[in-house]
């Protein structure tokens, strides 16, 4: 690291700083990326077809369909740019973005490594420090900005049928973020902190999904409904809405509230890792080393995000009002009972 | 009438969902690993353009003209298939048969053309069925498709070359000439 630094004719925090922005940002969009085609190919093999595999590289290599990758982005590039003579031009403009950068922001704060000691420095692997402040809440936080991305983009088309995608959407979103905090806070009481750093190292021993099993549940399931996924991705709906808040999208600009999800995926299946699984602990392993647990984590990772695509192609969409009694009567309650639970065996223990 | 649907009684252990759901996961890891370890040729999916599918012997496809093995066609211009055709697609001109040749010893008549228009044609099989001479069959080929309209009129060689190199045939332009003489006995 020090050599590369001194490559660069950068001080070595400084060339890390930018290594791990890059890290951070080309990580989860190349993971995005290779989960449209992990999903393309996943749901053939799930329902027993074969999946794309036409796009040839140069004609001659077909790589099991991943050229399918570029072929989908030159397609996005080189379309026709349509936008509605009715829609709120600069809203309708906006909306991608609203929804892409919250999505690639929540992962800042999520450590994908045992931080690193070299030359009397230690370096951490995350982009925001332990012990900002923001912990992890802010992840939280920037999750349920993405909706407004949803939102907007819905109310900018000036269509009925996004329209109701977005109500149907920001509805949901309220519906799950109350259970999903609070099956949060219980963490928080067990960590006794609330920095990512700190949480993970207190499950060195136990993984929180043991202790932490309906709170775990909970989350998971607001995770779902947090990254619009398929048993809750009430934003979109072929049947009864057309296609939902990007109905009238296309293009490059489609690509984007595509790609969010898809980025969404990778956070939130790192919140979950990070919460429940260890983050980068890898088990029976007292002291990783600094590769290891990078490779646990990234492991980890991409199991998680595989068991969101798993799920979509196993469960149907829920009905809304399901969606309603789920959350407000289910979750709710559950996630509230965890945390009187934990917080009743911390007083106890004193 | 309308259908009355049951409604499901779901146990306590459905009501949690989380048992049911694992079960469908099951479920599709179960399709996901078999189609994953199945070799592709063996999978459920017929990969179009390089694998074709094998057509039942059944199949009602694309026309032949049948012909005799001295190469002269089969068919005697009697318009049976194009009376018979509900799609009125068969264009027939009949042509009087001069030079009589060996297999062929009675007839009078041959098309001079024979033009079936593919776009209309529906594949019924009733010009098969109507043919006195069996001169006209359908056979394996489905895949018919083309860029423009005049190239799915298929004349007559067309149709009598259809599968000319498949079955061994060679492939013919041009009646073939009489090499032996009608024999008076055969009559
Ligand atoms: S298959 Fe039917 S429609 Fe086609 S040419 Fe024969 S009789 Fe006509
Ligand atoms: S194909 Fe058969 S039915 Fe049609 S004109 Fe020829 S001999 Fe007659």
């Amino acid at each position: 690291m020090e050599f590369l630094a001194r490559l660069l004719h950068l001080q070595p925090q400084t060339f890390w700083m930018i290594a791990k922005v890059i890290i951070v940002f080309a990580g989860p969009l190349t993971l995005a990326a290779l989960l449209t085609w992990v999903e393309r190919r996943g749901s053939a093999m799930i329902q027993d077809r074969i999946g794309p595999n036409r796009a040839l590289l140069f004609g001659r290599w077909r790589l099991l369909g991943l050229p399918q990758l570029a072929a989908d982005g030159i397609k996005f590039f080189l379309k026709e740019d349509l936008v509605t003579a009715d829609a709120n031009k600069a809203l309708f403009w906006l909306a991608p973005f609203l929804a892409f950068v919250p999505a690639m922001m929540g992962f800042a704060v999520i450590p994908f490594g045992r931080s690193l000691v070299q030359g009397g420095q230690t370096y951490h692997m995350s982009l925001l420090e332990p012990g900002n402040g923001m912990g992890m809440l802010y992840p939280l936080a920037i999750g349920s900005v993405a909706v407004y991305g949803i939102l907007t983009a819905a109310w900018s088309s000036n269509n009925k049928w996004s329209i109701l995608g977005g109500m149907r959407a920001s509805a949901q979103m309220v519906s799950y973020e109350l259970a999903m905090s609070l099956a949060v806070v219980a963490i928080f009481l067990r960590t006794g902190g609330y920095d990512p750093h700190e949480i993970i190292a207190h499950q060195a021993v136990l993984w929180n999904v043991i202790p932490q099993f309906f709170g775990f549940l909970v989350f998971f399931v607001c995770m779902f409904a947090e990254t619009n996924r398929l048993p809750f991705d009430f934003a979109e709906g072929e049947s009864e809405i057309v296609a939902g808040f990007h109905t009238e999208y296309g293009s490059m600009k489609f690509a984007l509230l595509q790609l969010s999800e898809y980025v969404h995926i990778v956070t939130a299946a790192a919140l979950i890792v990070t919460l429940y699984f260890g983050g980068w602990q890898v088990p029976f392993v007292a002291a990783p080393s600094v590769t290891l647990s990078i490779a646990a984590f990234v492991l980890k990772l991409v199991f998680f995000c595989w068991v969101f695509i798993w799920i979509r192609w196993t469960v149907p969409r829920f009905r809304f009002d399901q969606l309603m009694f789920m959350g407000w009567k289910v979750m709710l309650p559950l996630s509230l009972g965890n945390l009187m639970v934990q917080a009743f065996l911390m007083y106890r223990r004193g | 009438m309308a259908v009355v649907v049951k409604k499901v009684e779901l146990t306590w252990v459905d009501r949690t969902y989380v048992i049911p759901v694992l079960q469908g996961m099951a479920i599709t890891m179960k399709h996901f690993l078999k189609q994953i370890l199945t070799r592709s040729r063996k999978r459920f999916t017929v990969q179009y353009p390089e694998w074709k599918r094998e057509v039942a012997p059944g199949y009602r496809g694309l026309h032949e003209l049948k012909r005799f093995e001295d190469g002269s066609i089969k068919c005697v211009a009697c318009f049976m298939c194009a009376e018979a055709c509900p799609a009125r697609c068969i264009t027939i001109e009949a042509d009087a048969f001069g030079d009589l040749n060996k297999t062929q010893g009675f007839e009078e008549k041959r098309p001079a053309v024979f033009r079936i228009d593919m776009l209309r044609c529906i594949y019924c099989g009733m010009c098969e069925e109507a043919c006195p001479k069996d001169a006209i069959w359908l056979r394996g080929d489905y895949e018919q498709a083309s860029y423009d309209r005049l190239s799915m009129q298929f004349g007559k060689w067309d149709l009598m070359n259809t599968y000319a190199d498949k079955d061994g045939k060679a492939r013919i332009t041009q009646d073939p000439t009489p090499s032996i003489p009608r024999n008076p006995t055969s009559l």
